[in-house]
C-alpha cells in the first residue's frame, strides 16, 4: 500500500464538495441497454492515435475504448479524480522509495482483434510513447529508467531496464530514475495506454488500432464522422475501471456549427452537442430545456498571459495593474453569466488539491493582505500603478483567438487597458494556432488570452507546468510557459513540494497553497475566471453521467 | 422632353452635355441622389449623433452600463431571469435616439451610433475599391478584346489566375502577417488598421468578374461595320476605343457598378472578420453585421440594420444607374418609357 | 480546334503552376502556422518537436519541400495532411466532390431559371410597377451576406418554425444521391434557394440591363419595320445576343462555385463538400489540403473560362473572325 494509497488519497481526501456526491456508478442496468448515440461537433479532433492525441474531445472517448494498468474511476464527484487499477489487477507495491513500481497484469482480457493481451504488449506500448513521439513523453514519461536514450533516438526505443516484464508471472515492473508522487495519474492517462505490440511505430492517424474497452472503433473519417461500435472480446472485468456501456453504437458526426448542434439537440436529431453552446441559444436552452441542461463544475481557468519579458509587463507594478483593473465580473458575462463561470484570482481552481480562497487583486486588498473572494475591480489604483510603472502610453497587443468569445473578451480587455492608459488592440487570430503563436517568443506577444484544462488532479500540473522554469524555451512553438517566467527560487519551492507531496501529501498542498499566493503576488499571468462545464442532452437521452476529470461518460448515455 | 429640345441639342450640345440635362430632370436621379446623400450626411453626422443626441461612446466597451426604462434601471447586458438563469442578453431596440435606438450589442455599445459611424468606413472601403475594380475591368477589358493576339492571351490569363486564386488563404495569412509585425512593401508601412488593404484586395477579386463580359462585347464590337470603318479609314487606336467602343461599352457596364459595390461591402465584412480593415474598436457594416450573426436569435435587429443600409445604398446606386445609361444611350431612350 | 486546345491547356498548366508556387510561398510566409509543433501536441518537449518536424521534412529547404509536395499530389497521389496524419489528401477530396457538383448544379439551374426569366420580365412587360419590383428585388438578393441568409434559413426551417410550417425539413448535412435520391433532394432544397439567390439577384439585372441595350439597337427596329412581333424579337435575337454577358458570369460562377467558393453555404448547412473542405483547411492550416483543393479550383476556373470562349463563338458569329 504505502506511497501509492497516499499518493491517491491526496488527489482525493483534500476536495471540497462538489455539485455531485461523491459516488461509485450504478450497477448495470440491461433493461436499458440498445440504439444509437449521436454526438455531434463541428470538427474532428486530429489523430486518433490514443497516445498522440491530446485534446479533450478525444480523451473523453478513450476511456470507453483504451486501458492502461491504471485509470481514472467511473463514478460521480470525487470518485471520479481517482486512480484505480484497470488492466492490472491491483494498485502496485512500490518499492525502492518509490522507484520501482511492481504490477500484475489480468489475465483473460482480449484486444478487440481477438488477440489477449500480454506483458509483451505493455513493454511495447511504453515504448511506442517514444517512438511516435507522444506530446508527453518528455514531460510525464522522461522518468523510466532509458527514456533519455528514447528521447534522443526513438526510431529503435528499447525500455529493457526500465519496463521489466515477466512473461511467466505475468508482472511488468516500472523503474524509474526518481520517485514520482504523481507517476499513478500519469499512469491512467491516455498517452500510457495499452495496444497490441503490432501497433504501427509511428501516429496512427486515421489508422485503427484494436482497443480493450468496451468499445472498439469501426471507422473514422475526419470530415464526416467516427463510429464506435460495442467490442465482441469485451467482458467486464472492474465497474470502476471499464464498466459495460448502454449504446449499441455511438456515432460522432463532424461538421456541424455549434447553433446547429444546439437546434439538433432540441430537435432530438443528436443526442449531445460537442461544442460551447454560442451566447445567444444560452436563455433559450435554460428556459425551454431546463431538464436537459447539465452544469458541472471543472477544474479550469482562463487567464491572461502576461509577458515579463517585454515591454510593459516586464515591471511589476503594470503586470498588478492590469490585474486590479479587469471587471472579471463582465468577462463572466461575456462568456455566458455567472451560472457558467466564477471569477477567481488564484492560480489553483477552487476544489483542487492545494487551493486557497483568496484575492490580492480585488477592491480593498492587495497581493500582502489578500480577501477571501474577488469582488470588485479597482480602475483607480490600476490607473495610479500605471502611472507610477512609467509604461503609461505603450502600445499593447491583445492576442486572441477569433472564435466569438474570446474575441469579444479581447475587445472587452482592449477597453479597459485603454481606460488605464496603454494603447491597446486587439489581434484575433485563427483558434487553431493562436495557442502555439502566444507560446512563441518570436512574435513578442505581450499578453493574450488563454485556458488551461487540468491533466491530472495535482497542483504541479499547474503551477510547475505554467510557471516553472523548465516550461520555457525561445523561439519555439513548445514554451507553455506563456509569461516566460522563471524564478529559480520558486522552481526550488516548487521541487520541495513536489518531493513533500511522497510522504505527506496534506503537508505538500499547503506548501502549493502558500507557492500559489506567492506567485501571484509577482502576478506573471491575471487569473480571471473559473469555467464550468455546460452539457445539453436531447430529450431522448437518460443517465447523464459527469466525471471531473473527462466529463461526460459517453458510454453511460441511454436511449432505451 | 419635347422633340423640339433634342433636335435643337443636336446641333448646339456634345453628348456629354446632353446626357447630364437629361439626368439631371430624370425624376429616379432626384431620388436616388437624394437617398444616397441623406446616407451620406448621417455617416458624416455620427460624431453629432452619438455625442449630443444619444449621449454614449460607442467605442467603449460598457459591459455594465445600466439605463432607466419607465423609471426602472435596467442593466444594458440583462443576465437571463427566466429558466436556469442562463446566459446575457443586450437589450433590444427602445425606439429612443437617446439612448440605444436599436439596442445594444454584446460589448453593451449602442448599436445606432456604431451604425453611423460604421457607414463611413463602409462607403469609403466600399464605394472605393468599387471604382477601382471597374476603372481596371475597363482597361483589361477593352485592351484585351480589342488588341485580341498574344496581349488577350497574356490578359486572359491574368484574369484567369486572379479569378482562380484563394483569396481567403491570402486574407488569412496576411491578417497573421499584419498582426505580427505589418506589412512592409518598399518604404510603405501598412499595419492592420490600413484600410489601403481591403480596398486593394475587395477591388482587385472582383476584376475578372467585370472584365470577361466587357472583353466579350468588345470581341464582338470591333467586328461591327461602323468600327471597322473607322480602323479602315486610319483612325487612331485611343480615337476608335474612346469615340466608338466605350460609349457602346458603358450602358453594360453601368448596371454592374451597383453590383459590384454592394458586393464589395459585404467581402468587407468577411474582411474585417478576418481582421483586415476595420480594426475593433472601430466599426463598419461589416462588423456590425458580424456582431449580429452572434446575436441573431436574440437580437436579429443588431444583423438586420446594417444589412438594409447595405440594401439601400445598392438600391439608390442601382436606381442613378439605371437612370445614367437611359441619359446616355440615346437608343433606350427612344423606346419611349 | 486542336491548336485551341493545345494553347489552352499549356495556359492551364502555366495558371495552375503559379497559383501553387504562391500558395506554397503565402504559406510558409506567414508567422505561426508551423504544423510541427501543433501537431506535436501541446507542452512538447523539445526533442519531440524536432522528430515531428524532420518527419514532416520542415527541416529541408523550401524549394525540396515544394517540388516534393507536388510530386506526391501529383505524380503519386499519396499526399497526406498535415492535421490529419495518415489521412491522404485526394480521396477526402474526390469524396467532397460530389456534394458541391450537387448544391451548385441545382442552385445553378434554379438562378438561371429565375434570372433569365425575371430578367426578361423586367425587360419587357408592360405593366410600370413590375420593373422596378423585380429590379428592387434584385438588389436585395445581391446585397444579404450569404453566410447571414442560411443562418436566418435554419433560424426558421429548422428552430422557430421546424414543429409547424417546417416540419418536413431534414436535419442539416448531405445525403447522397445513389444513397437516397428523395432525401439526397430534400436535402438540398434550402441550400439551393440560399446559394441561389446573390446570383438570381446578380443575373436578373444584367439580363434586364442587356435585353434593354439590344431592344434599343438599330436591327431591332429592322426586325420591326419587317412585321417581326414583339415576342419574336425578344426571343429570337434580343435575348441570345444579351446571352454573351450571362454566359461570361455564368462561367466565372460556376468555375469558381464547383471548385469551393460556395463554402460558406456548405458551412451552414453542414454538407461536406469541396468548399467545406477548403475552410476547414485553411482553419487548420492543413497546406496539403489547402493545395489540393486550390489545384481543384484553379483547374475548373481556367476550365470553364475556356468553355466560355468556345461559347462566344457560339453565340455570336461576329466573334469568331477574332
Amino acid at each position: 500500500m504505502g506511497v501509492a494509497a497516499l499518493i491517491v488519497s491526496a488527489l482525493v481526501g483534500t476536495t471540497s464538495a462538489s455539485a455531485a456526491a461523491s459516488a461509485a456508478l450504478a450497477p448495470y442496468d440491461a433493461k436499458h441497454a440498445g440504439g444509437t448515440v449521436t454526438l455531434v461537433a463541428q470538427a474532428a479532433a486530429g489523430t486518433l492515435d490514443p497516445k498522440v492525441n491530446y485534446t479533450a474531445q478525444f480523451w473523453q472517448l478513450y476511456q470507453a475504448t483504451y486501458d492502461g494498468l491504471l485509470t481514472f474511476s467511473y463514478g460521480s464527484g470525487a470518485t471520479t479524480f481517482q486512480v484505480v487499477p484497470d488492466l492490472a489487477e491491483a494498485l502496485p507495491v512500490m518499492s525502492n522509495g518509490g522507484k520501482t513500481l511492481t504490477f500484475k497484469l489480468r489475465t483473460g482480457i482480449k484486444f478487440s482483434d481477438g488477440k489477449p493481451v500480454t506483458v509483451a504488449d505493455v513493454k511495447a506500448s511504453f515504448e511506442r510513447i517514444f517512438k511516435v513521439s507522444s506530446p508527453t513523453a518528455g514531460s510525464f514519461y522522461n522518468g523510466i529508467v532509458g527514456a533519455d536514450v528514447c528521447l534522443k533516438t526513438p526510431a529503435t526505443c528499447k525500455l529493457d531496464k526500465g519496463v521489466v516484464v515477466d512473461a511467466a508471472k505475468n508482472t511488468v515492473v516500472l523503474n524509474l530514475v526518481a520517485a514520482d508522487e504523481t507517476i499513478l495519474s500519469k499512469l491512467a492517462v491516455p498517452h500510457a495506454v495499452i495496444n497490441p505490440a503490432s501497433a504501427p511505430a509511428k501516429d496512427a492517424g486515421t489508422t485503427l488500432i484494436p482497443t480493450t474497452g468496451a468499445y472498439m472503433y469501426k471507422s473514422y473519417d475526419p470530415n464526416k464522422s467516427l463510429v464506435m461500435v460495442r467490442n465482441p472480446y469485451y467482458k467486464e472485468w472492474s465497474h470502476a475501471a471499464q464498466p459495460q456501456g448502454y449504446p449499441d453504437q455511438i456515432l460522432f458526426k463532424f461538421g456541424i456549427t455549434p447553433t446547429a448542434q444546439v437546434t439538433a439537440v432540441e430537435n432530438n436529431q443528436a443526442n449531445w452537442a460537442y461544442d460551447p453552446i454560442p451566447a445567444d441559444r444560452l436563455n433559450e436552452i435554460g428556459t425551454k430545456f431546463p431538464s436537459q441542461v447539465h452544469v458541472n463544475p471543472l477544474t479550469a481557468m482562463w487567464y491572461l498571459p502576461l509577458n515579463v519579458n517585454i515591454a510593459p509587463f516586464n515591471n511589476l507594478k503594470a503586470r498588478q495593474a492590469v490585474n486590479y483593473a479587469i471587471d472579471r465580473a463582465a468577462m463572466v458575462k461575456i462568456f455566458g453569466g455567472t451560472q457558467l463561470a466564477g471569477p477567481v484570482c488564484s492560480f489553483l481552481p477552487p476544489n483542487f488539491p492545494g487551493h486557497v480562497d483568496y484575492c490580492g487583486y480585488t477592491k480593498g486588498a492587495t497581493p500582502a493582505k489578500p480577501a477571501t473572494a474577488w469582488s470588485a475591480p479597482d480602475l483607480a489604483l490600476a490607473k495610479s500603478l500605471v502611472k507610477a510603472s512609467g509604461t503609461a502610453g505603450q502600445a499593447v497587443g491583445i492576442v486572441v483567438s477569433d472564435d466569438d468569445v474570446n474575441k469579444q473578451m479581447g475587445i472587452y480587455l482592449q477597453s479597459v487597458l485603454n481606460s488605464i492608459g496603454y494603447k491597446a488592440t486587439v489581434k484575433p487570430i485563427s483558434g487553431n494556432i493562436q495557442f502555439t503563436y502566444i507560446q512563441n517568443t518570436k512574435n513578442k506577444v505581450q499578453i493574450s488570452v488563454s485556458q488551461w484544462y487540468q491533466d491530472y488532479p495535482a497542483a504541479s500540473d499547474f503551477l510547475d507546468v505554467l510557471l516553472g522554469c523548465a516550461s520555457f524555451t525561445p523561439n519555439s512553438d513548445s514554451s507553455i510557459n506563456m509569461s516566460g517566467y522563471c524564478n529559480k527560487a520558486l522552481d526550488a519551492k516548487m521541487a520541495k513540494a513536489k518531493a513533500l507531496g511522497l510522504t505527506d501529501p496534506v503537508a505538500a498542498n499547503k506548501m502549493w497553497g502558500a507557492i500559489d499566493q506567492e506567485v501571484m503576488a509577482d502576478a506573471p499571468v491575471a487569473v480571471v475566471f473559473t469555467p464550468k462545464q455546460l452539457d445539453f442532452i436531447s430529450s431522448g437521452t437518460k443517465n447523464y453521467v459527469f466525471s471531473l476529470q473527462y466529463k461526460m461518460f459517453v458510454s453511460q448515455l441511454q436511449v432505451k | 422632353m419635347a422633340l423640339k429640345d433634342s433636335s435643337e441639342a443636336i446641333f448646339s450640345e456634345s453628348p456629354g452635355k446632353i446626357a447630364l440635362r437629361i439626368l439631371r430632370k430624370d425624376k429616379r436621379s432626384k431620388i436616388s441622389l437624394t437617398i444616397l446623400g441623406v446616407i451620406v450626411f448621417l455617416s458624416f453626422m455620427a460624431p453629432v449623433f452619438s455625442h449630443y443626441v444619444a449621449d454614449s461612446n460607442p467605442f467603449e466597451s460598457t459591459l455594465n452600463a445600466t439605463i432607466n426604462v419607465h423609471g426602472v434601471e435596467k442593466p444594458v447586458l440583462e443576465p437571463s431571469t427566466t429558466g436556469l438563469g442562463l446566459g446575457v442578453t443586450p437589450i433590444g431596440p427602445t425606439w429612443n435616439p437617446r439612448s440605444y435606438f436599436l439596442g445594444a450589442d454584446g460589448q453593451g455599445r449602442d448599436v445606432m451610433a456604431r451604425l453611423l459611424y460604421g457607414g463611413r468606413s463602409t462607403l469609403l472601403i466600399g464605394t472605393t475599391a468599387g471604382l477601382l475594380c471597374i476603372f481596371f475591368s475597363l482597361l483589361i477589358g477593352i485592351i484585351a478584346g480589342y488588341r485580341r493576339g498574344w496581349i488577350d492571351a497574356v490578359l486572359s490569363r491574368i484574369l484567369d489566375i486572379i479569378w482562380a486564386f484563394p483569396v481567403y488563404l491570402l486574407a488569412i495569412s496576411l491578417s497573421v502577417v499584419l498582426l505580427t509585425s505589418g506589412l512592409t512593401i518598399g518604404f510603405i508601412h501598412l499595419g492592420s488598421g490600413s484600410f489601403a488593404l481591403p480596398i486593394v484586395i475587395i477591388g482587385v477579386v472582383y476584376i475578372p468578374y467585370v472584365a470577361r463580359p466587357i472583353r466579350a462585347q468588345v470581341l464582338a464590337l470591333r467586328e461591327r461595320e461602323f468600327v471597322r470603318a473607322a480602323i479602315g479609314t486610319g483612325a487612331k487606336t485611343s480615337t476608335i476605343i474612346f469615340r466608338e467602343i466605350l460609349p457602346n461599352v458603358m450602358p453594360s457596364v453601368v448596371v454592374f457598378i451597383p453590383i459590384i459595390v454592394s458586393l464589395s461591402m459585404l467581402t468587407e465584412s468577411a474582411l474585417s472578420f478576418l481582421s483586415i480593415g476595420v480594426q475593433p474598436p472601430a466599426a463598419s457594416w461589416g462588423t456590425i453585421i458580424n456582431d449580429g450573426l452572434a446575436l441573431l436569435y436574440t437580437r436579429p435587429m443588431v444583423g438586420l440594420a446594417p444589412g438594409i443600409m447595405i440594401v439601400l445604398t445598392a438600391a439608390a446606386l442601382n436606381l442613378y444607374g439605371d437612370a445614367v445609361r437611359d441619359a446616355l444611350d440615346p437608343k433606350t431612350r427612344a423606346r419611349g418609357d | 480546334m486542336v491548336t485551341f486546345i493545345a494553347r489552352r491547356f499549356s495556359a492551364m498548366i502555366f495558371v495552375l503552376t503559379s497559383i501553387s508556387i504562391l500558395v506554397f510561398f503565402i504559406f510558409f510566409a506567414t508567422p505561426g502556422v508551423d504544423p510541427a509543433a501543433r501537431i506535436a501536441g501541446r507542452n512538447a518537449d523539445q526533442q519531440t518537436l524536432m522528430q515531428v518536424r524532420h518527419s514532416f521534412e520542415l527541416d529541408k529547404p523550401l524549394p525540396f519541400r515544394y517540388v516534393s509536395m507536388m510530386r506526391h499530389l501529383f505524380v503519386q497521389r499519396d499526399l497526406t495532411s498535415y492535421v490529419n496524419r495518415g489521412a491522404k489528401v485526394i480521396p477526402q477530396l474526390s469524396q467532397a466532390i460530389p456534394a458541391t457538383f450537387s448544391l451548385v448544379i441545382g442552385a445553378a439551374l434554379l438562378w438561371l431559371f429565375a434570372g433569365i426569366f425575371f430578367g426578361v420580365l423586367a425587360a419587357s412587360s408592360k405593366r410600370k410597377w413590375i420593373d422596378p419590383t423585380i429590379s428592387f428585388l434584385g438588389i436585395v438578393g445581391i446585397s444579404l451576406p450569404v453566410y447571414w441568409l442560411g443562418e436566418v434559413v435554419n433560424l426558421i426551417t429548422q428552430s422557430k418554425l421546424h414543429h409547424s410550417v417546417f416540419r418536413w425539413v431534414p436535419p442539416l448535412g448531405y445525403v447522397g444521391l445513389s444513397d437516397n435520391p428523395w432525401q439526397w433532394f430534400m436535402h438540398l432544397i434550402f441550400p439551393w434557394l440560399t446559394l441561389a439567390v446573390l446570383y438570381a439577384g446578380i443575373y436578373v439585372r444584367v439580363l434586364r440591363n442587356e435585353i434593354m441595350v439590344v431592344m434599343g439597337e438599330d436591327y431591332i427596329k429592322t426586325e420591326r419595320a419587317k412585321g417581326a412581333s414583339e415576342k419574336r424579337i425578344l426571343y429570337k435575337h434580343a435575348t441570345r445576343m444579351s446571352l454573351m454577358t450571362i454566359v461570361s458570369l455564368f462561367g466565372l460562377d460556376f468555375g469558381a462555385l464547383v471548385g469551393g467558393y460556395a463554402l460558406l453555404t456548405e458551412v451552414v448547412f453542414g454538407i461536406q463538400g469541396v468548399g467545406k473542405l477548403t475552410f476547414d483547411s485553411l482553419q487548420n492550416f492543413d497546406l496539403p489540403v489547402i493545395m489540393a483543393t486550390v489545384m481543384y479550383s484553379s483547374f475548373f476556373v481556367v476550365f470553364m473560362n475556356a468553355l466560355v470562349d468556345v461559347l462566344y463563338a457560339v453565340l455570336d458569329p461576329r466573334v469568331r473572325r477574332a
